[in-house]
């Protein structure tokens, strides 16, 4: 049952960190490469879930995304089942939750690589596109590792959005997080102290590789 | 301007602050009793002056809290077992849990699911996709739901639709919502004015143990004697008497 949480753990943390990373590189770059309200707004936005409860996204999806309402109606109609109690369910609601761990790293990455790199790549007749991938994506690598790491760990300590949206399925939807809670409430601590070790072990592992990279971040 | 959102903000805080410092009993709660407190605690407080503030969780999520120092008073659970346990570990103030209700299990679901008529076996029809139920260890309406589906030995067939809630409260949510198209909850929660509005309900069929709800004092409790009073309050036949229209039968 334990790596049965485990692997799915693992699975949404990855899925999640694809995703997010597909979505939040673009993303960051539009937001680095200038200023102005529409950038500061899409921003904030970004940021929310670091400040909001994740209890208002669990919400949010659980009843607003579900069989209730026009967009959960259409959602069902394209997986053929609600968002909640499934995988897909638990990927939309961490890539939303884990979105401000992707965004803050990768913006502050590539507003710290000075224009004059960019300026000299387009003097050489670069396309923009070719200078993102040659020139600002390289330089940028620290905090895409920033991103990579964070928002993977943030989604392995993912809890309650899990809790609301999850139906606590397993394979399909208990994660470690919530089978440490299930373990805490029947009273059996051995089980949760081994749960408890195993995502704390994680977020040691993951946090050790992001600052013995600082070095290389201060380098480039 | 924004020193005087902070003076706002203080002046919250402290208004807060002193609203808490009034003084009460605290209760820990099963969760079927979500609407069943509110009525009782304003009758409770009109009598005696006495405020209730209630916690609510499931059965086992509230006695983990106690038997780990939760500065609780009075605990109302929804079995016979969990008050036990907190009377085993030796943190109770009497001998034995007090039972003071017995609950009702029911088969709820929205009125627009298209189910009808909602029975037990109608569950393994293909047409229900998701059916929630309580934790069965942590939440006594859960494992009697399950006793329910056991003795009909339904449950490897309906096992792929069970979606599991935390308590009995989080279960009617995700049907109210229309996540699951059916639930397993208390008979006090399918009783609210709105889950009636929006729901049919259907008893469950009594193939399960006896929902016997029992509350214990906790020994920790600094206000041991008002503790004492609220729980013989609550068995009092007077107050018994008034359960019904929350969804509970007397106590025996």
């Amino acid at each position: 049952m334990e790596s049965q949480a485990l692997w799915l753990t693992l699975r949404l943390a990855a899925t999640t960190t694809i995703i997010l990373l597909a979505v939040a590189i673009p993303l960051a770059w539009w937001i680095s490469s200038g200023r102005g309200p529409a950038r500061a707004f899409t921003q904030a936005i970004l940021a929310l879930p670091l400040v909001l409860p994740p209890t208002v996204i669990g919400f949010y999806l659980l009843v607003g995304l579900g069989p209730l309402t026009f967009a959960g109606r259409a959602i069902i109609h394209i997986l053929g089942h609600p968002l909640a109690f499934s995988f897909a369910g638990l990927v939309v609601g961490s890539v939303l939750y884990s979105a401000p761990f992707a965004i803050m790293p990768l913006v502050a990455g590539f507003q710290a690589i000075g224009p004059e790199y960019v300026e000299a790549a387009s003097l050489l007749g670069a396309s923009p596109v070719r200078s993102f991938f040659d020139i600002t994506l390289p330089l940028a690598k620290p905090a895409v590792l920033s991103a990579i790491v964070l928002v993977f760990l943030h989604t392995v300590g993912e809890f309650g959005v899990v809790l609301m949206l999850g139906g606590n399925i397993p394979g399909v939807t208990q994660t470690l997080s919530i089978s440490l809670f299930d373990q805490v409430q029947d009273g059996n601590y051995t089980a949760a102290n081994h749960t408890a070790l195993l995502l704390i072990a994680f977020a040691v592992a993951g946090l050790a590789i992001v600052y013995a990279r600082r070095p290389w971040r201060q380098f480039a | 301007m924004t020193s005087k959102l902070c003076v706002a903000f203080v002046g919250l805080i402290l208004a807060t602050a002193s609203c808490l410092a009034q003084t009460a009993l605290h209760v820990a709660a099963a969760a079927d009793l979500q609407p069943v407190m509110p009525a009782l605690a304003q009758e409770y407080e009109h009598q005696t002056g006495v405020k209730l503030d209630v916690s609510f969780g499931s059965s086992s999520a509230l006695a983990t809290q106690i038997l780990n120092g939760a500065p609780m008073d009075v605990f109302l659970g929804a079995d016979f077992s969990f008050p036990e346990k907190v009377v085993a570990a030796n943190l109770a103030d009497q001998s034995t849990p007090t039972p003071y209700a017995t609950g009702t299990l029911v088969l709820w679901t929205r009125k627009d699911s298209g189910i009808s008529p909602l029975s037990i076996d109608l569950l393994t029809d293909p047409k229900i996709t998701r059916i929630a139920i309580a934790d069965e260890f942590h939440a006594p309406y859960g494992r009697a739901a399950y006793a329910a589906i056991d003795a009909l030995k339904l449950r490897a067939k309906l096992k792929p639709k069970i979606v599991t809630a935390e308590n009995v409260g989080q279960t009617a949510q995700f049907a109210e919502s229309g996540n699951a198209q059916v639930a397993f909850i208390s008979l006090t929660l399918a009783s609210t004015e709105h889950m009636r509005q929006i729901g049919t309900f259907e008893r469950a069929p009594k193939i399960y143990p006896k929902l016997t709800q029992c509350g214990v004092v906790i020994k920790s409790s600094s206000n041991l004697a008002e503790a004492h009073k609220f729980l013989s309050w609550l068995t009092s036949p007077k107050t018994q008497s008034t359960l019904t229209r929350f969804g509970l039968d007397p106590a025996q």
